[in-house]
């Protein structure tokens, strides 16, 4: 019955885009209440999450902008269901571990606890947008939930803006995923410009393989990659390890990198249309692997190790990605939700740990299973099922990688074998380094709600060990949608000798000499390493930056090197192109002087008035006076407006010159008067200049500007009124649309969309006046 | 009557134009005001029809003045004040900022700053090349009271 009236895709959809707004304003309303909001908001799109896979959502479709076939769909289906749970779940667990973190993180830096609104905030935001970006069905909806999530990312990254790092790696992480989102938009606008739609479905059924396709689809990947952190544009994801740790558990395991991997998951059937594109992304994600499991190796900053773990990993889901096929759709759907259990709890440890023992490396870190034994036993569980050990559900992400590798030849095979060794090794090394070994560092005794997320995560790690079903059927439906085919997942323990099981030994025995061979290789590696970072593809990224940043510079001071003469050369070229216009403006010879009865002597009277005003206030010698005048110009305009029978204008006039005069000379009370000593300063340096000033260049620069309004205003004015216009049908019908007044009939009816925007200009004017005169810190 | 709205239109224009190139911010302010009054007025003028106000019931002989250009001197009025309200705003922001509403010492200002920032920048651009090293060995003997460089292996 529920669901005749509910359906699970709206009820998803707005469950967790409510829950940021939510979040926020219970926690700006008090801020005790944040933590309970979020959590409750969390847990209710994570319910609504897991009911709409049961449920199965319908698709929600509603127009948008139809004139250019824009609509607003949404369908819960398989993919859609696993990474909403996804970002719903994991979210849930980072919430709960971040309402004890974020606390501890914010006395640390010393700021004001009310910082944790904001990071709910901008975290819920993040989950709105996976939601909605995994649900929609419309590559234009996707772009525009892509680049939500890009934009609460680097207010995630950048949460602690008082440090300078933060701040750096949050805009390189969101230049690097925001300017390929702009590939992505342009390889949508290409579809779009072929097929005459953004809708996924009919774009899948309907494209063919072409060079435009091809394109397309490229630009697409290549968003998706840069997303995902892939080779070579990998390094973002080490440096956005500056956020506080649960932000990192969440960007690796559910949100920002997911995203790409997702995005590659959805578009899959028009990726397979092109076999370049397919292949391409087999090499981008073994030299991924590669890149990210030697990197690993050498690193000891905890996140850091996690970070080029994560490129790894992401590395493996490409390659089965572009492997495609039933097999390569089910390993890398069965693979994502494995490496987000693992991930987060791997994260949430390493912050559990820092903040326990006060150590970032690995170096001061060691015997620790002892002191924490639940946080041992979670991590290991994770750590193991990175590894692909038996019993827990990596076992089987590896299994369905190794079957899908099985098919595409010895190299292949090989490669795979390798990143799984490597992988091996560098779990290891993670776990290992913290938990085995001689105690290195006391920890202090942790809260329940750091550690109680880690050891729920291993757990499911090892339900999904011995009883992978659930997990197997989510990743079958979501492989489904990617493949376009339906997918049957297969996962139990085979005890003989088939190719699966004798690549999942290779790689435990290939892992274990790595580890033993350590001093073998650990210098090479650490110089290989050194090399990249030093003349790796960030260094480009940071050359461009700069170039960027000094071409501003060298415009910018062009620019101010003159001020006045920047309002010269915008006057004189308009000047230009106006005298340039009434002289080749055929019949601009037709200037009529117009009648003049007695009737008309009080409009003459006032338009003297305001013309020799305006005369005054350019020759006026202090702001008071320039003020008086000025709104004496403006009310003898609105006289003259009432006199040509324009009553509402000459009411609005009135009222405006009132409110700007009051504003004017209230302004001028804000500024310095006379004795003061920074007015004095400038009078003085005036009084020197105006000297110097060529006061006579101001005049005959005004005159002719003058002189130019006055030829193109009388020409004007000037023409013979037309005898059909629309003002005849405007009077007509102004009963029509129940008015008497027929102005503002036109200005709430006839054109009233013009009167839309007119309000809009005046809020965003009122915006910037009031951010203006807020009192913030000025420099 | 023509010639006097003409006329008037280009007095207030250039008033308007003489105020926008002074030194002073509030009377670039104020010329910018005198010119959206004459454009205004320019609108008003440019009206194809006059007489009585364009409200029902109508006079008998249907001399209406075009209401067409009265909705949109309306707009224009209020959009003009916006922004001038917006640009007065700026004009104090300016002062409390840099002491000062005078162009040319804004120009300097200005100036001296770029000047700054593109030592920072230059200073910045050879410091980039290590920043990731930097900062995992600040992480790392942040950790450890030992320093210990990326480039030292050690077995764990």
């Amino acid at each position: 019955m529920l669901t005749d009236h509910w359906n699970a895709t709206l009820v998803l959809l707005v469950t967790a885009l409510a829950a940021a707004p939510l979040t926020a304003l219970a926690g700006f309303w008090r801020r005790t209440l944040a933590t309970p909001v979020a959590i409750v908001t969390t847990a209710a799109a994570f319910a609504a999450a897991l009911w709409g896979w049961a449920e199965g959502g319908p698709t929600l479709d509603a127009p948008w902008a139809p004139a250019w076939n824009l609509r607003l769909t949404f369908e819960l289906d398989g993919l859609a269901a696993l990474y909403s749970l996804l970002a719903t779940g994991i979210g849930l667990a980072v919430v709960i571990y971040a309402s004890r973190y974020i606390p501890l993180h914010l006395a640390h830096s010393e700021r004001d606890q009310g910082d944790i609104v904001r990071f709910y905030g901008f975290l819920l935001l993040f989950m709105g947008a996976m939601v909605g970006l995994v649900m929609a069905q419309d590559l234009f909806l996707i772009f525009l939930f892509w680049d939500l999530t890009a934009i609460s990312s680097y207010f995630l990254i950048g949460y602690d803006s008082e440090r300078e790092d933060a701040r750096a790696s949050a805009l390189m992480a969101f230049l690097i995923t925001g300017i390929s989102a702009v590939c992505f938009l342009i390889g949508a606008l290409l579809l779009y410009s072929e097929y005459g739609t953004f809708a996924l479905p009919d774009l899948m059924a309907r494209t063919e393989s072409s060079r435009l396709v091809t394109t397309a689809v490229a630009l697409i990947s290549a968003a998706a990659l840069a997303k995902s952190a892939q080779a070579p544009l990998h390094f973002w994801l080490p440096r956005a390890m500056a956020a506080p740790t649960p932000v990192s558990a969440y960007l690796h395991s559910a949100a920002m990198v997911a995203a790409g991997v997702f995005l590659l998951g959805r578009v899959h059937p028009l990726l397979e249309k092109s076999d370049v594109v397919m292949n391409a992304l087999v090499v981008i994600g073994f030299a991924s692997m590669a890149t990210g499991g030697c990197l690993a190796l050498t690193r000891k900053v905890l996140k850091q190790l996690l970070a080029y773990s994560t490129i790894s990993q992401y590395g493996y889901v490409v390659v089965m990605l572009g492997i495609g096929g039933a097999d390569g759709a089910a390993a890398a759907s069965f693979y994502v939700i494995a490496h987000a259990l693992m991930k987060c709890a791997l994260f949430l440890t390493a912050g559990a740990v820092t903040e326990a023992t006060g150590q970032k490396a690995l170096t001061g870190l060691g015997g620790l299973w002892r002191r924490m034994p639940l946080l041992a036993v979670g991590s290991g569980a994770a750590a193991a099922g990175l590894a692909a050990l038996p019993l827990t559900a990596g076992f089987f992400k590896d299994e369905l990688f190794f079957k899908a590798a099985d098919h595409e030849g010895n190299p292949i095979r090989l490669l795979a074998v390798a990143g799984a060794a490597l992988t091996f090794a560098y779990s290891w090394r993670f776990w290992g380094g913290i938990f085995a070994g001689p105690l290195q560092t006391e920890p202090k005794p942790l809260s329940i709600r750091l550690t109680a997320p880690v050891a729920v995560l291993g757990a499911l790690v090892l339900l999904g060990g011995v009883w992978p079903h659930p997990f197997a059927r989510l990743a079958e439906d979501a492989a489904t949608v990617t493949a376009g085919t339906p997918v049957h997942i297969e996962v139990a323990y085979h005890l003989d000798s088939r190719v699966e099981n004798v690549m999942a030994i290779a790689a435990i025995a290939v892992g274990l000499v790595l580890i033993f061979s350590r001093p073998l290789w650990q210098p090479a590696l650490v110089a290989i390493s050194t090399t990249t970072v030093r003349f790796g593809p960030e260094r480009l990224y940071w050359a461009v930056l700069l170039g960027l940043n000094r071409l501003s510079d060298r415009m910018h001071r062009i620019e101010i090197h003159d001020l006045r003469g920047r309002v010269a050369t915008i006057l004189l070229p308009a000047g230009l192109l106006v005298g340039a216009g009434v002289a080749v403006t055929p019949g601009g010879g037709t200037f009529r002087i117009g009648s003049l009865s007695n009737g008309d002597l009080p409009e003459v009277l006032m338009l003297t008035v305001a013309a020799l005003a305006a005369i005054t206030a350019a020759l006026a010698r202090d702001h008071l006076s320039l003020a008086l005048v000025l709104s004496g110009v403006g009310f003898s305009l609105a006289v003259v407006y009432a006199l040509l029978g324009s009553p509402d204008v000459a009411l609005v006039a009135v009222l405006i010159e009132t409110i700007f005069a009051l504003l004017f000379v209230g302004m001028l009370a804000l500024l310095p008067r006379e004795g003061d000593e920074a007015i004095a300063v400038i009078t003085r340096d005036r009084e020197q200049r105006l000297q110097a000033d060529n006061r006579g260049r101001d005049a005959v620069l005004s005159a002719i500007a003058g002189g130019l309004a006055f030829i193109v205003a009388w020409g004007i004015l000037s023409k013979p009124a037309p005898l059909e216009s629309v003002i005849t049908s405007h009077i007509r019908l102004a009963p029509v649309a129940h008015g008497k007044d027929i102005v503002t009939v036109i200005l709430a009816d006839f054109r009233g969309l013009d009167t839309m925007g007119e309000i809009t200009v005046i809020g965003i004017a009122f915006l910037g006046i009031a951010t203006y005169l807020r009192r913030w810190r000025t420099r | 009557m023509t010639l006097v709205l003409a006329f008037s239109i280009a007095v207030m224009f250039g008033a308007g134009a003489y105020l926008l190139l002074k030194h002073d911010l509030i009377r670039v302010v104020a010329g910018m005001v005198l010119i959206s009054n004459a454009a205004n007025l320019f609108i008003m003028s440019a009206g194809l029809s006059k007489g009585s106000a364009a409200i029902y019931p109508l006079p008998e002989d249907g001399s209406v003045s075009d209401p067409l250009v009265q909705a949109m001197t309306l707009t224009a009025i209020v959009i003009s004040f916006g922004v001038s309200a917006l640009l007065l705003s700026l004009v104090y922001r300016v002062y409390q900022t840099h002491r000062s509403v005078d162009i040319e010492q804004l120009a300097v200002a200005e100036e001296v700053e770029t000047r700054q920032r593109e030592e920072a920048v230059a200073e910045a651009e050879e410091e980039v090349p290590v920043a990731e090293e930097e900062e995992m060995a600040l992480a790392e003997r942040g950790a450890n009271p030992v320093p210990v460089s990326v480039s030292e292996s050690e077995d764990r």
